[in-house]
């Protein structure tokens, strides 16, 4: 009874991924290049696609590390998680926990492969119509009823390093600066600007607001939020200037 | 004349891989490709830039969708997600057809994303018949399954790749895509004769044609489609166009992407070598 293909697929596959020699087993040994050999092509294949695709989609983490160093994170990782989605693009989802977990002493690169990460999913993130002035315009008054969300493309990141100057001094091809601890943790948030992936710094108060957008208030929700934290006077000037950032940025829609 | 029993689209003629490096040149303006190959993967995203692109450039050509992730030689159930994004791929693009591997890249939920080899058996045979069947009458269309390269021969292999693809095409009923570059690959590989390859495919059933460099590394070859078409594979082109007739030919670059205009002028080869072997299969 010869072996089930699904068996056989199963050891050549631990061949290749765990270099377990049991797989050459299954293969014609010649004399010219040799099982060993012969298999070791699909084992470097393996490693050099998946590691490749990681410097791809954490391009400032690889920036900033360097080849060598970024490698052997990658390889390391490559080993730890296992792909299990079809479509390459979405490998490499759980490094930023993997850096956190083993370089707890340099919390910079998990916070830079989380700004790499965010960024990536930005860029090719859910279409969907953003609430802009005219949208605005068009609804009339009913609109400060309406539940708002963060656009699909929208990410809010909480950092405790100075990773968002590290990343443009990176994307500059500039030194990147000293990796520096803040006393408290600073937001970011990111979205795609158009086709083109973007982040800005922004204040806390503002963090806060547009955090409300993810549990899909309204912006009368919002005003009273943001009247009980600072003060009617205060909210009203905030509330003014940051959605005539939103709207321009295009960084909310309508829910449903 | 339209042979009642012809089983392959008439040929678009001569092609390219669609690659994020050349949006700009095909935005800018019309350039001398009759049609666009994309890596179907590539657009199995949400949104953004990338289905943007595709919508666009769609516009003004004609496409084929080129898998990766089917792994038609997996001998476990289909990924019915994977082909559910395949098909919505698939009505936005409106392709002429669309095709993937024989290889499998995984099992047990574990992808390598590379195109494994299968041993050319009885199973195996059975295997992909069965899982090529399951997904054209899913698409409700033939789709077109490519050769690869390979590196290893499995010990329960009893038969050639070739006599496996013709006995696979027969009995699933499905295209073949050939890359002449993976044909050659093999052959120096494996040691067989290239022009045995050809002559054992069915001609009805080749609908296009990929062409690509390798590297080539003394006691073998790896197909890494990262530099030019080789002097050995023009040759076997050649030689498969006078067997097989005007095929749909492509240039397939997937590294080190060069300048559009010198694809382009690897296109101008094909369709010049293309054109005087069919002249010399007339004379």
């Amino acid at each position: 009874m010869p072996e089930a293909l699904r068996e056989m697929q199963r050891r050549f596959l631990a061949g290749i991924v765990g270099d377990d020699a049991d797989a050459e087993e299954l293969i014609v040994d010649d004399g010219r290049v040799g099982a060993r050999r012969r298999l070791d092509i699909y084992r470097n294949n393996y490693r050099a696609s998946l590691t490749g695709v990681l410097a791809d989609h954490y391009e400032r983490l690889h920036a900033y590390l360097g080849d060598e160093q970024f490698d052997n994170i990658a390889q390391a990782y490559v080993k730890a998680h296992p792909s299990t989605t079809r479509n390459l693009r979405y490998y490499g989802e759980a490094l930023p926990a993997f850096l956190a977990k083993h370089f707890p002493d340099d919390g910079e690169l998990a916070e830079l492969a989380a700004l790499d990460w965010a960024l990536r999913h930005a860029f090719d993130a859910r279409d969907t119509a953003t609430l802009n002035a005219a949208a605005v315009g068009a609804l009339g008054d009913a609109w400060i009823e309406q539940p708002l969300l963060l656009h699909p493309s929208a990410h809010l990141l909480r950092v405790r390093f100075n990773v968002a100057a590290l990343w443009s001094a990176l994307d500059a091809e500039q030194e990147p600066p000293e990796p520096v601890a803040f006393a408290s943790p600073v937001a970011l948030l990111v979205w795609r600007s158009g086709q083109q992936p973007s982040f800005r710094s922004l204040p806390e108060a503002e963090a806060d607001a547009l955090a409300q957008f993810e549990a899909g208030s309204s912006f009368t929700d919002l005003s009273a939020h943001v009247i009980a934290a600072m003060g009617e006077a205060g909210a009203m000037e905030a509330l003014a200037a940051w959605l005539g950032r939103w709207l321009a940025d295009g960084v909310l829609i309508l829910a449903d | 004349m339209i042979e009642p029993d012809r089983k392959t689209a008439p040929s678009p003629g001569f092609g390219l891989g669609l690659r994020p490096d050349h949006y700009p040149d095909f935005l800018r303006g019309p350039q001398p490709v009759d049609w666009l190959e994309i890596i179907s993967e590539n657009y199995m995203v949400p949104g953004g830039k990338p289905l943007a692109m595709l919508d666009a450039i769609r516009a003004d050509y004609p496409m084929v969708m080129h898998g990766v992730s089917l792994s038609i030689g997996s001998d476990e159930p289909l990924d019915m997600d994977y082909l559910a994004a395949l098909k919505a791929l698939e009505s936005r693009v409106e392709p002429l057809w669309i095709s993937d591997h024989l290889c499998w890249t995984g099992i047990n939920a574990h992808n390598t994303h590379d195109l494994l080899p299968l041993p050319y058996d009885a199973p195996a045979l059975d295997c992909v018949v069965e899982n090529i069947g399951r997904v054209q009458d899913y698409l409700g269309r033939r789709i077109l399954i490519e050769n690869p390269s390979s590196y290893v021969t499995f010990r329960s292999s009893d038969r050639s790749e070739w006599d496996f693809l013709a006995e696979m095409a027969e009995r699933a009923d499905c295209l073949l895509l050939l890359d002449v570059n993976n044909i050659y690959v093999s052959a120096r590989n494996h040691g067989f004769d290239p022009e045995d390859y050809l002559a054992g495919l069915p001609a009805d059933r080749i609908q296009q044609m990929h062409l690509a460099g390798h590297s080539d590394m003394g006691d073998h070859v790896i197909d890494t489609h990262d530099t030019d078409v080789c002097d050995a594979v023009w040759d076997l082109y050649a030689s498969a166009i006078r067997r097989f007739g005007s095929v749909a030919t492509m240039i397939e670059r997937d590294d080190a992407i060069p300048p559009l205009a010198d694809v382009l002028a690897e296109l101008d080869c094909a369709r010049a070598l293309s054109a005087r072997a069919l002249e010399a299969e007339h004379a």
